[in-house]
């Protein structure tokens, strides 16, 4: 008797540990005051690097969108921006912008913000010789937005006219010029921070210094980065005093976390938890604006897709509408331009490819392939990235659809999507083998390498809400057939996109990019599949929480209320 | 002894070694380009190359075969490896590629929050496993026996991320007693001592501070510990069998000793022996594995960190963690053995 009291007791052990802990909710610092002056926004990553202008993904902007301010910004919930530290005007052929700063701003750490400021962070981004451009760190987007990097650039100078007046001199007119100061990778530091912390600005022992409402603390790498108001915030006081940007990786305890009232909103969520969520009273669901494009791609250096009959067999056999239906739910939209609706240039003219599995069929016997399509034929060598023949011309290869191994904002559900399109294409007279490249890099490591040697999903979310960032970034340079876009080519498509970038004109604009859909339309080139609204949940009491198309979306405006 | 252990200590060093070496030669098997993997969807080929050039990932993997027929010597042995083992002989683990922060300081930030949540984690294994196992063979086919088979069967075969989910949704969603994740509650802080927050806490007074780590503990250190609970319970349970047959149990209960003392005096110590065999590697096993239970419960350990970092091929920091688990393993295993000498009597080093 007194042996199974103990053993009991031992059973019972965790069971006791665990009330005893709930039991001391009551005791100590309260947490429940913090959902008051402090909210939680749940992850699933942590951000790479604070400092905006050397990264490129997306929870790094979360955070610094808060700390730090642009010379513009997007405007609440919309694509057009709107002066933030500067207000610009263009001369007449648009190669040089006067901009007036604002004046009695600083810094979190107390230095004036002014022309020197401005100057000190664009000279930083384009002098690759500059003290502070380090070797180690790789200013991407300073590259793909402006040209280049040194006299590549197309700002040519920043001038200092006074301490709070300054021009940028452009080698050639751009029209995205305003839209680029708006996004989050061309927010500006304290140049005494970047002096103090060196290669550490932007790390976790080094954080970043802006102008924002809200001001860096700490970074507990891989768990939490936190925030406290900006109390002399030059725009709109924050309403909440504490932000905390919390990761929880797996999206079930991440769910599970937001029920549990220990974070107050969320991103990325499984398909059954937002269900739960919306008939939660408890909690919110609230969408941001599809600003992005998943699509199935043609690998050109194999000889059969070449042929534009091949290609249009593969358009006719997806049921876009049921992979939509299916895989995106109610946040999906059907593509057919690779812009997004509401973008200028978007051609809502074109008809999309019908789906008509018959049609496929005939296609494909018309092209040669009576019986169907199992295997395809490597046109040309391909190498890889250290010159080593990969795939040589002649070599025949079983058709491939390759998947990519993680979710994306645009793909909600990519192997779910890859076997819904396999299944499509066998129905319609192909044999694809489903292909897993390898985990996240290694599919961007070969898709950049042209190595993805047949059909592969892939997508593009936009960056700052201009027709340039997703048809020029694409095919902008296509004079040559373009590795990364599985070696695709077209000389006439470039020069209109590369021709569309310098107008001022937005109409004149819109009637390129509108064009250049239509090229790529009749092409077959590639198979845009569908927009996808990325759903947040919110807890019921989050107020104020406005998404934003593009850029990070500001917390300064969130509040509680019952 | 003495001579014993530091033999033993002194064989850690080319074992180590190996380490190096074959966590090298898997990394870089696996395709997939540091440079890329940071780089991400925009990458241009320049700068993959600069970023390569700037980690020394242009250079060979062990050495320079072309460097040496053109007779350049100090260029054949300029490898990555030497390169980096070069550094380990300074105690530098080198920068994390993508923050280009110290492997070492991060480390040193992150493996106390794994060591405390695998040391409770043993420590409830202990707590529970041996007693049950000891009253499970000496009750032999009984209900209690039964139980404990078919509870430490589900112990073993529960996958951890989901017992960690259940968990969650029963104490943290439903009855709302326990926070889901993560260290420390937002406002609540402990001085930092050994950066074991539990210890520290204690150490400071912060008793506050305590019932909030303990609390945000309990769950991960629960779920982590189900597997070593329910292979410690079967271990200690078949190796008491054994033992309880022996001659030497029988004349002591003939003796008239009460069960108490035949079972934990005479007969544990004698079964304990396998049983620890066990402990030392669930020991390692629990810093290895710890990778679910950190993903779940938002723990800021070293097992998510290293997961992430070999997704991303941030090399630096899968050799540094790999590194530090294989010291652990082996100290560990170094331990056993010289428990078994202080266990047994018949077991000698010397």
């Amino acid at each position: 008797m007194k042996r199974k009291t103990v053993f009991t007791g031992f059973g019972l052990l965790i069971v006791l540990s665990m009330l005893l802990a709930a039991c001391a909710k009551t005791g100590g610092e309260a947490p429940a005051t913090t959902t008051k002056d402090t909210f939680i926004f749940g992850r699933g990553a942590d951000s790479v690097q604070l400092d905006p202008s050397i990264v490129t993904d997306g929870e790094s902007f979360r955070v610094t969108g808060q700390i730090l301010d642009s010379l513009y910004m997007f405007d609440k919930g919309s694509t057009t921006p709107v002066p933030a530290l500067a207000e610009c005007k263009a001369n007449e052929d648009a190669t040089v912008w006067s901009c007036k700063l604002r004046e009695g701003v600083k810094f979190h750490d107390g230095t004036d913000f002014n022309a020197d400021a401005v100057i000190f962070n664009f000279e930083r981004w384009r002098f690759t010789t500059h003290p502070y451009h380090f070797a180690s760190q790789v200013f991407e987007y300073y590259e793909a937005m402006w040209g280049g990097f040194d006299d590549a650039s197309i700002i040519t100078e920043v001038k200092k006219i006074d301490d709070y007046n300054i021009q940028f001199v452009l080698s050639s007119p751009m029209a995205p010029f305003l839209a680029n100061l708006a996004m989050d990778m061309f927010a500006i530091s304290s140049p005494t921070a970047i002096q103090k912390a060196g290669e550490a600005y932007g790390t976790p022992t080094g954080g970043c210094v802006g102008t924002g409402p809200y001001k860096f603390v700490s970074w507990e790498e891989g768990t939490e980065i936190k925030l406290v108001a900006n109390e002399d915030y030059w725009g709109e006081k924050p309403k909440v005093k504490n932000v905390i940007i919390r990761v929880i990786p797996d999206d079930s305890a991440r769910f599970l976390a937001l029920q549990a009232g220990d974070i107050d909103a969320l991103e990325q969520a499984v398909v059954e938890d937002l269900a739960t969520a919306e008939n939660d009273p408890k909690l919110q669901v609230i969408t941001r604006p599809g600003l992005n494009t998943s699509y199935l791609a043609f690998n050109f250096k194999i000889k059969e897709f070449q042929d534009i009959r091949v290609r249009e067999a593969v358009a006719h056999a997806i049921d876009k509408e049921g992979l939509i239906k299916n895989f995106f739910g109610k946040y999906g939209t059907v593509a057919k331009n690779l812009l997004p609706p509401g973008l200028l240039g978007y051609n809502d003219k074109i008809e999309d490819w019908k789906y008509d599995p018959e049609l496929s069929k005939s296609l494909l016997a018309e092209a040669g392939f009576p019986n169907g399509l199992s295997e395809v034929t490597i046109a040309e060598d391909v190498t890889d990235a250290d010159g080593n023949v990969v795939y040589k011309a002649g070599q025949v290869i079983p058709l491939r659809l390759y998947y990519m191994p993680v979710t994306r904002f645009y793909f909600p559900a990519a192997k779910e999507v890859g076997e819904g399109i396999a299944a499509n294409l066998t129905a319609a007279g192909f044999k694809v083998e489903l292909y897993l490249e390898g985990d996240w890099p290694t599919y961007l490591g070969s898709r950049r390498n042209g190595l993805l040697m047949g059909l592969y999903l892939l997508g593009w979310g936009g960056d700052n809400g201009d027709p340039d960032n997703f048809t020029g970034y694409f095919f902008g340079s296509g004079t040559q057939p373009i590795k990364r876009e599985g070696w695709y080519q077209n000389a006439e498509l470039a020069a209109l996109l590369q021709k569309a970038v310098t107008l001022p004109d937005p109409a004149e604009r819109a009637k390129l990019y509108s064009q250049a859909e239509q090229i790529m339309h009749d092409e077959v080139m590639r198979i845009w599949l569908g927009h996808n609204n990325t759903p947040l949940i919110l807890s019921a009491k989050v107020k104020g929480y406005i998404t934003q198309p593009v850029g990070a979306e500001n917390f300064e405006y969130v509040y509680f209320s019952d | 002894m003495a001579k014993y252990i530091l033999r033993r200590l002194i064989s850690v060093i080319p074992t180590l070694i190996g380490v190096t070496l074959v966590i090298f030669l898997f990394q870089r098997l696996i395709p997939g380009d540091p440079a890329v993997a940071m780089l991400g969807e925009h990458a241009t080929e320049e700068n993959v190359a600069r970023i390569r050039e700037q980690f020394g990932l242009n250079r060979p993997a062990f050495l320079d075969r072309d460097a040496l027929v053109e007779g350049d010597l100090p260029g054949f042995f300029d490898s990555q490896y030497v390169r980096y083992f070069s550094r380990l002989l300074r105690f530098d683990l080198g920068d994390s590629i993508h923050r280009r922060i110290p492997v070492a300081q991060t480390l040193k930030e992150r493996f106390p929050a794994t060591l405390e949540l695998a040391l409770l984690s043993m420590f409830i294994a202990l707590l529970v496993g041996i007693p049950i196992g000891i009253a499970s063979a000496s009750r032999r086919n009984s209900w209690l026996d039964g139980t404990t088979m078919i509870g430490s069967l589900l112990g073993v075969s529960i996958p951890i991320f989901w017992l960690g989910i259940m968990e969650i949704m029963l104490f943290s969603v439903f009855l709302k007693w326990l926070p889901s994740g993560s260290r420390l509650s937002p406002g609540v802080s402990i001085t930092p001592v050994t950066n074991l927050l539990l210890l520290d806490s204690l150490l400071t007074g912060n008793f506050a501070g305590f019932w909030d780590a303990l609390k945000h503990i309990i769950m991960p250190a629960v779920a982590l510990a189900t597997i070593p609970t329910a292979i410690i319970t079967r271990m200690t349970r078949s190796s008491m069998l054994d033992v309880l047959q022996e001659d030497y149990i029988r004349t002591a209960s003939a003796k008239g000793l009460s069960e108490r003392v035949v079972l934990y005096r005479h007969a544990l110590k004698n079964a304990f022996l396998p049983v620890i065999t066990i402990i030392g590697i669930q020991a390692g096993s629990l810093l290895a594995g710890a990778v679910l239970t950190e993903t779940i419960f938002s723990w800021p350990g070293i097992g998510k960190w290293v997961y992430d970092s070999i997704l991303g091929r941030d090399y630096p920091i899968v050799q540094g963690v790999t590194l530090l688990i294989a010291i652990i393993f082996l100290l560990v295993n170094l331990l056993v053995d010289i428990s078994y000498a202080l266990l047994d009597p018949r077991i000698s080093y010397d």
